[in-house]
């Protein structure tokens, strides 16, 4: 049974952080690779909101994820705009301005253990026997309500629409009016603020290190690329397919082969699918 | 009138002149050549930080008594700190032995104080320092017993490297299996359930502990060694009690570990945690950090001066200085070491005369002053610092437990300020 419920959270846990990278990539080809630094600053943001402007929790969330929201846009139009198109400066441009963001964060003394964002709700219960914590099962609603906002806003709102559009095919959706930068901006945008969404509701289980930029990338890669650069759907599943291996793998195995599972997971999905279980970008080369 | 503001003029004039003499700096203090100490130190972790804090407060009150006399010319000291950054999961030892050569290169170090903290690094570390014949004391991170075997199975070689903090050996036989046996005692507790992080010190730790402990009576119902940087612990929280564990023994310098000790709190797993080494436990703010959910763990921060004590007079002095200085209790591991060494490193050079480092090797060997944590004292065949559960024979450790929002010393029983207790929930 504890397999079961700390595998759901752990794969809700993957699919919260792993979702805003597949979302821009999904819709604007990006890949964003300074996701795990806006985890990051979120973190920092909304503990400095809290402690420095004294301002309440929730008010500090809600300017923390504006501020993502804003500091992701800002991202597509005076950095990315200028290599669109340029897989591999993306890919650096976006890498070097997470590593920028991280690095500057250690330098200005942001370390050590004094950095923790309060739980929303403290204590625990006990389900079928196995003792939880209450931000645990806060990680699954929360986890449950992003990615049924994201089905409702991809399938029934106008911008939602567009942006499925310019993923299935951008120069057609140019054709009808749809306006490329704008929508890479508001996927961006979007993106970031899942990552900044998926740190606070994450960081109150720990405590708020730079490291963790790194960390969350990685599993945010190994998650897309398993479930097919792109395809959000193909995120959920590949979450929750790394989410139950990395458990029973700390079960069964050895807690020590826990950060393995999802390098592994990259390695073998590049040998034999490398378009991921719901990619489309390679189908087509692998079937030939 | 034009004389009268003249006069007002050159007046104001020599006043600001005088300043400097009326309230003298620390450089007016300590004239001469600086004694430059090279600090490679991993910054961004407690190991380093508290460790760069301690060598600075040590140089900032050596210099304001006019620094170190060498021959008859009286020198200050300088720090220059890099940082190593070899506490970070997947950096390369090969960074730290690189800051390791730009401090002895280009800053010019005469002495290395400090790290590389990682013990692979340090390790590796000790044949650069051979080569450059620099004299370094190693006071934070690495505990591996290696380092001084290396030593003494080298000693012409490796005679430039001494070590003031502790070592896995002596930890776990003369501090963590005494205090384990006191629990059993005291709570009729024997069930032990082990967590440690995957790097060197911690595994061989944590195999050191169980075969030990085994031996004395214990039960090891599990061990779980976990990579650097996890963040989640339930499920091996839930092996432990499954297992029926009375005892969780962490070993692990990672700043995540305050996330295994709000999991225990939160699944009230019936075990007290026992912190051989526990970076996020040893600091003042952890009770803050985990909202005192941190209350009842126990932690090892290696020598006495770390958490405040009575074990020598200079600890407490030691304590309010750098409480004062930083506005906080000296931290945990490499605090209390790291401002030693350069005492022990100052009261060397004085006693050589001179800066040549085999004539400093040789002095340091026959160091004997009762410092924060004791009577530190090396041993001359492997330049390891000699320990003790009494500080008037040696250097002392220091272990605490977090009680009611403060870390109460509770061995060795020479210094403890308190009694170890039980959570609530492990009553019967």
């Amino acid at each position: 049974m504890d397999i079961l419920i700390y595998g759901i959270v752990n794969s809700f846990s993957l699919a919260l952080m792993a979702i805003g990278f597949t979302l821009v990539y999904g819709i604007s080809r990006l890949p964003n690779f300074a996701h795990g630094a806006l985890y990051v600053i979120t973190g920092f943001g909304v503990w400095w909101f809290i402690h420095k402007l004294h301002l309440n929790y929730a008010l500090s969330i809600i300017l923390a994820l504006v501020l993502m929201g804003l500091i992701g846009a800002g991202v597509y139009r005076f950095v990315l705009i200028r290599v669109r198109g340029m897989a591999t400066s993306e890919i650096i441009a976006t890498y070097a301005l997470g590593l920028a963001i991280l690095e500057f964060l250690r330098w200005r003394g942001f370390k050590g253990m004094t950095y923790t964002l309060p739980v929303f709700m403290e204590g625990s219960i006990q389900l079928a026997g196995v003792p939880i914590d209450l931000q645990r099962i806060i990680v699954i609603g929360i986890g449950i309500v992003v990615i049924s906002f994201m089905w409702l806003f991809t399938h029934y709102n106008k911008i939602g629409l567009a942006l499925r559009g310019m993923a299935q095919d951008e120069h057609a959706a140019m054709m009808l009016g749809i306006d490329s930068d704008w929508m890479a901006i508001i996927a961006m945008a979007i993106g970031s603020i899942l990552a900044g969404l998926s740190a606070i509701v994450l960081l109150p289980l720990g405590n708020i290190v730079v490291e963790a930029g790194y960390n969350v990338l990685i599993l945010s890669i190994a998650v897309c690329i398993v479930g097919g650069l792109g395809s959000w759907v193909g995120a959920i599943l590949a979450a929750f397919m790394i989410g139950f291996v990395q458990i029973l793998t700390v079960r069964y195995i050895q807690s020590h082969f826990h950060m393995v599972v999802a390098l592994l997971a990259i390695i073998l999905t590049l040998i034999l699918r490398p378009s991921g279980l719901f990619g489309r970008q390679k189908e087509l080369e692998e079937r030939v | 009138m034009k004389k009268k503001w003249f006069v007002v003029w050159m007046v104001t004039f020599f006043v600001i002149l005088s300043i400097p003499t009326l309230f003298p700096s620390e450089k007016a203090n300590a004239q001469g050549k600086p004694i430059v100490i090279g600090s490679p130190l991993a910054t961004a972790f407690l190991y380093g930080w508290d460790a760069e804090r301690a060598i600075k407060l040590a140089v900032e009150e050596i210099n304001a008594k006019g620094g170190v006399t060498v021959s008859k010319e009286k020198r200050p000291f300088k720090v220059e700190v890099m940082d190593t950054r070899d506490l970070e999961p997947v950096v390369p030892v090969n960074d730290a032995l690189l800051v390791v050569e730009k401090l002895i290169l280009e800053k010019n170090a005469d002495f290395i104080v400090g790290g590389p903290v990682r013990s692979e690094a340090a390790l590796a570390a000790m044949d650069l320092l051979s080569k450059y014949k620099k004299v370094s004391i190693l006071t934070t991170g690495a505990l591996t017993p290696a380092y001084h075997k290396r030593i003494e199975a080298e000693y012409e070689k490796f005679k430039y490297c001494f070590r003031i903090s502790g070592e896995v050996g002596w930890m776990v036989s003369g501090e963590f299996i005494p205090c384990l046996m006191g629990i059993k005692e005291k709570f009729g507790l024997n069930k032990l359930f082990i967590m440690v992080q995957d790097v060197a010190h911690a595994r061989a730790g944590g195999d050191i502990v169980a075969k030990i402990a085994g031996e004395k009576g214990w039960e090891i119902v599990g061990k779980e060694i976990y990579p650097t940087g996890t963040t989640d612990y339930s499920v091996g929280l839930l092996k432990a009690k499954e297992g029926k564990a009375q005892v969780i023994l962490i070993w692990m310098d990672m700043p995540e570990t305050a996330i295994l000790l709000k999991q225990w709190y939160d699944m009230k797993i019936p075990a007290l945690p026992f912190g051989t080494i526990i970076a996020a436990a040893e600091q003042p703010g952890f009770w803050k950090a985990t909202e005192g959910k941190g209350e009842y763990c126990m932690a090892s921060v290696v020598n006495a001066g770390n958490a405040p004590s009575k074990a020598t007079p200079w600890t407490m002095k030691f304590v309010e200085a750098y409480q004062k200085k930083y506005g906080l209790e000296p931290e945990g591991y490499g605090t209390s070491s790291s401002y030693m060494a350069v005492y022990v490193l100052k009261d060397a050079i004085e006693r050589a005369g001179k800066l040549d480092s085999d004539a400093v090797v040789s002095a340091l060997e026959k160091t004997d002053l009762m410092g924060v944590y004791g009577r530190i004292r090396f041993n001359p065949k492997n330049h390891q610092i000699i320990p003790s559960v009494d500080p008037n024979e040696g250097a002392v450790g220091t272990i605490f437990q977090w009680q009611a929002g403060k870390r109460v010393v509770v061995f060795p029983p020479k210094i403890a300020m308190g009694e170890i207790k039980l959570p609530p929930w492990m009553k019967k």
